[in-house]
């Protein structure tokens, strides 16, 4: 199944690639599976907020790991819930990568936003009063490097030992800054105004 | 009160860039302009070119067949002497010697040239014809360091040893053993001649060939041992670093010790003053009764340094996008650096050479990209019109291509839009509106790390790497690979399951240096794209495969092929994905 092994990880045959993509629509269906009151209008919403979102990464892909999905996969996790956050997770990832290269990595970056929509969905960012800014920004530094952590595992294929790994990490430790700032500029201009605009929307938990 | 100290603070981080700016002008560029350039297509110009009888003579070696060519003041080329036998990348300088005479004879002016081959070649300067001709010892290498004169005598380092040659006929007077050594030239002074090798021993050897040896277990040893009146200075070369250390002419006992960044250039001396490059800086020394750093400047060199006699100082930067650094001492502890672009791309090691013909002086460089460009400080010079070579399509240093003098209004616009962001930031805090005060600031961040963090990866993964080099290798040496190979730099190249095998390099930094001169030899279309997180390889000799990914010694590279250092003998393995 696995091709060739390198530095991106193990490549992908078309059958596993197909394997992969299917695996991950049937979970983000799942994950988005449950009726709502308005179920039109919400799948219209969320469908929109999924194509600017991916748009929106593919537009940003010249900026060096400045990653708005991290963000928007906190408070949609925030505001909808772990469910809905991680199927925005999983269909950002797919249709972004779409555009911007897709392959083993797809798996770990939308394992690491839906993890981070499901942090968001417990960390209390939204309160009765809005958005909680200053523990929004905080989690969205944490997110930074624990999305950057995830997807690193993605160059593990049994050839990369534990020190080798680490270097890995270590030098990418300029470009996890990155994007915590980047994160942290994303919370504070538009944090409130995002979350405000999920507000509509009903959870499914 | 607290405030309006920050908002002092911001309105002065305003000044930042303007001050940035003024120390990139660059008055080079205004008083220079191209007289001509030659471009050999294939080869590497690995040392600094000599003027003599009205000539610019320059050897290219490398994907090239060997040759030492001569031009006129003009470009017009005159004569060149070939050496198809020389198979690996010569580097040992030309050696001008004025005519004279001896117990051996009388000898003309004549240039002499060593060959990797073992060949030590006397040529006249006029026609290129050879006067006389030796050979000496090959262990893979021949002759790669520079060679020394000493009254009548040339002295000569060779591969594992030291000789004394007639400058009249070439006849060997005597040889001596010594160490194992590569780029190691030789000092003269009154009690002998002293040389380097790669396993850290400096070695004395008096005029009848006596040799002494002191184990110094400094490094590798790859240049000429500098005499200044504090000790013998040298450079040495280690794993990951590189170590300056002054030694005691009588007893080879080590003075003083100075840790360096890897990879040391040829150091060079005027007076008590020595000058001093490798990967990280370019550092100057005062060495009278003992060696004093006077001053550093970051900069990456790894070949000659060129300090004329009108003080001024180029290096060549021995990166991707070659440019040459153009330093200025004060005189006192004071050493600057600009960035000069000559218009040649590529890895380059060679001091460019200063000649002056009719009241103008003219500067020559050359790098492994194999273009000679000669510039004229008459800024009204003109390109002659019977240069024989063919056009190139960069421009002249003191027009659009310059980064000097270039307007980039994105950058520009840029600057201005954190311009904005800063004075943004200032008058937020000083209305006491901390929300947007925040705001601005962190996107001004923002894209200040947007804009320095690719540099700073790239100084962090190096810093990195020399404070914990890799020590696992799994990439074995192949008994059929051939015995020359051993201590060299080799690349394998996957395509289509065959492996494509070459070694015998020397010399290179980076594992895409070692890639771009590997392709180059097999005759590989190499198709790269410089992205944020440096050199990406689209596709060897056609085949784009899902990328290509390295293997150094073993250890998969985790960093760009560009980014990626390697040792004197390493393996680089490409496979496709």
């Amino acid at each position: 199944m696995f091709q060739a092994m390198g530095v991106h990880g193990p490549a992908l045959s078309p059958l596993a690639a197909l394997l992969m993509d299917v695996v991950l629509l049937g979970c983000a269906f799942w994950l988005l599976a449950k009726p709502t009151k308005r179920p039109i209008f919400d799948s219209l919403f969320l469908m929109s907020l999924v194509l600017s979102v991916s748009l929106l990464r593919v537009v940003m892909q010249p900026l060096p790991n400045v990653q708005p999905v991290t963000v928007a996969a906190l408070l949609v996790g925030a505001q909808l819930g772990a469910r809905r956050g991680a199927a925005f997770a999983v269909l950002v990832a797919m249709i972004s990568n779409f555009f911007i290269g897709d392959g083993w990595w797809t798996l770990f970056q939308a394992a690491g936003w839906a993890s981070i929509a499901f942090a968001g969905s417990r960390l209390s960012l939204v309160t009765s009063s809005g958005l909680n800014l200053r523990r929004a920004c905080i989690a969205s530094l944490v997110a930074a490097f624990w999305f950057d952590l995830v997807v690193s595992f993605s160059i593990l294929d049994g050839t990369i030992g534990i020190t080798e790994f680490i270097t890995y990490l270590v030098h990418g430790l300029p470009f996890d800054f990155l994007h915590m700032v980047g994160n942290f500029v994303f919370v504070v201009w538009m944090g409130s105004w995002f979350s405000g605009l999920l507000q509509e929307e009903p959870t499914l938990e | 009160m607290f405030r309006r100290l920050m908002a002092l603070l911001f309105i002065s981080l305003l000044l930042v860039p303007t001050l940035l700016a003024q120390e990139t002008t660059n008055p080079w560029n205004d008083s220079h302009a191209l007289a001509w350039e030659y471009d050999f297509e294939t080869g590497y110009i690995s040392t600094s070119p000599l003027f003599a009888d009205e000539q610019i003579v320059v050897r290219t070696s490398g994907n090239s067949e060997p040759a030492v060519t001569a031009f006129d003041t003009n470009g017009n080329k005159t004569w060149q002497r070939l050496n198809p036998a020389s198979t690996n990348n010569d580097m040992s300088p030309l050696l001008l010697v004025q005519p004279g005479e001896g117990e051996c004879g009388m000898w003309p002016e004549m240039i002499l040239v060593g060959w990797t081959n073992g060949v030590i070649e006397a040529l006249n300067p006029s026609n290129g014809e050879v006067l006389w001709s030796i050979q000496t010892e090959v262990i893979g290498w021949g002759v790669t360091g520079q060679l020394a004169l000493d009254g009548e005598f040339v002295i000569v380092p060779t591969r594992q040893g030291i000789g004394q040659y007639c400058l009249a006929d070439g006849q060997q007077q005597w040889w001596t053993e010594t160490g194992l050594g590569w780029r190691n030239g030789v000092a003269v002074d009154d009690t002998g001649y002293f040389i380097g090798d790669e396993s850290g021993q400096l070695w004395h050897v008096n005029r009848t060939g006596m040799a002494t040896s002191y184990d110094l277990q400094l490094g590798k040893i790859r240049h000429a041992p500098l005499l200044t009146d504090a000790g013998i200075f040298l450079h040495a070369q280690q794993d990951s670093s590189g170590l300056i250390a002054i030694v005691e002419p009588n007893d080879g006992h080590v003075l003083q010790q100075f840790p360096t960044g890897p990879s040391p250039a040829l150091p060079s001396l005027q007076g008590d003053y020595v000058l001093t490059g490798d990967s990280s800086a370019v550092r100057i020394f005062i060495c009278s009764t003992e060696c004093e750093i006077l001053d550093e400047v970051p900069f990456h060199t790894n070949g000659e340094i060129g300090w004329y006699e009108n003080g001024m100082i180029y290096a060549p930067s021995n990166t991707f996008d070659s440019t040459w650094g153009l330093f200025t001492f004060d005189g006192r502890e004071n050493l600057t650096v600009q960035s000069l672009d000559v218009g040649i791309q590529g890895y380059g090691t060679a001091a460019p050479l200063q000649y002056i013909v009719g009241g103008v002086l003219f500067t020559a460089f050359g790098n492994d990209h194999g273009v000679l460009r000669v510039y004229s400080e008459d800024a009204t010079n003109e390109l002659p019109p019977n240069n024989e070579s063919p056009p190139n399509n960069q421009s002249s240093p003191n027009h659009e291509s310059s980064p000097n003098h270039e307007f980039s209004s994105s950058v520009q616009g840029l600057v201005f839009v954190m311009y904005l962001l800063l004075g943004s930031s200032t008058v937020s805090l000083l209305n006491g509106k901390k929300e947007w005060f925040v705001r601005m600031f962190s996107l001004f961040i923002l894209i200040l790390c947007v804009l320095i963090v690719p540099d700073l990866s790239t100084q962090w993964s190096q810093t990195f790497d020399e404070k914990f080099p890799e020590t696992s290798a799994s990439e074995e040496w192949n008994e059929q690979w051939p015995d020359t190979w051993l201590g060299t730099q080799i690349v394998i190249i996957e395509i289509d399951g065959e492996e494509h095998v070459l070694g015998g390099f020397v010399g290179h930094e980076t594992v895409f240096s070692l890639t771009q001169a590997a392709c180059n030899e097999f005759g590989f279309e190499l198709s790269s794209s410089s992205t944020e997180l440096g050199m990406y390889v689209d596709s060897i000799d056609g085949v784009e495969a899902e990328g290509w990914v390295f293997a150094v010694d073993g250890s998969k590279g985790v960093v760009s092929s560009d980014q990626s250092k390697i040792e004197s003998a390493s393996i680089v393995r490409w496979s496709p994905v």
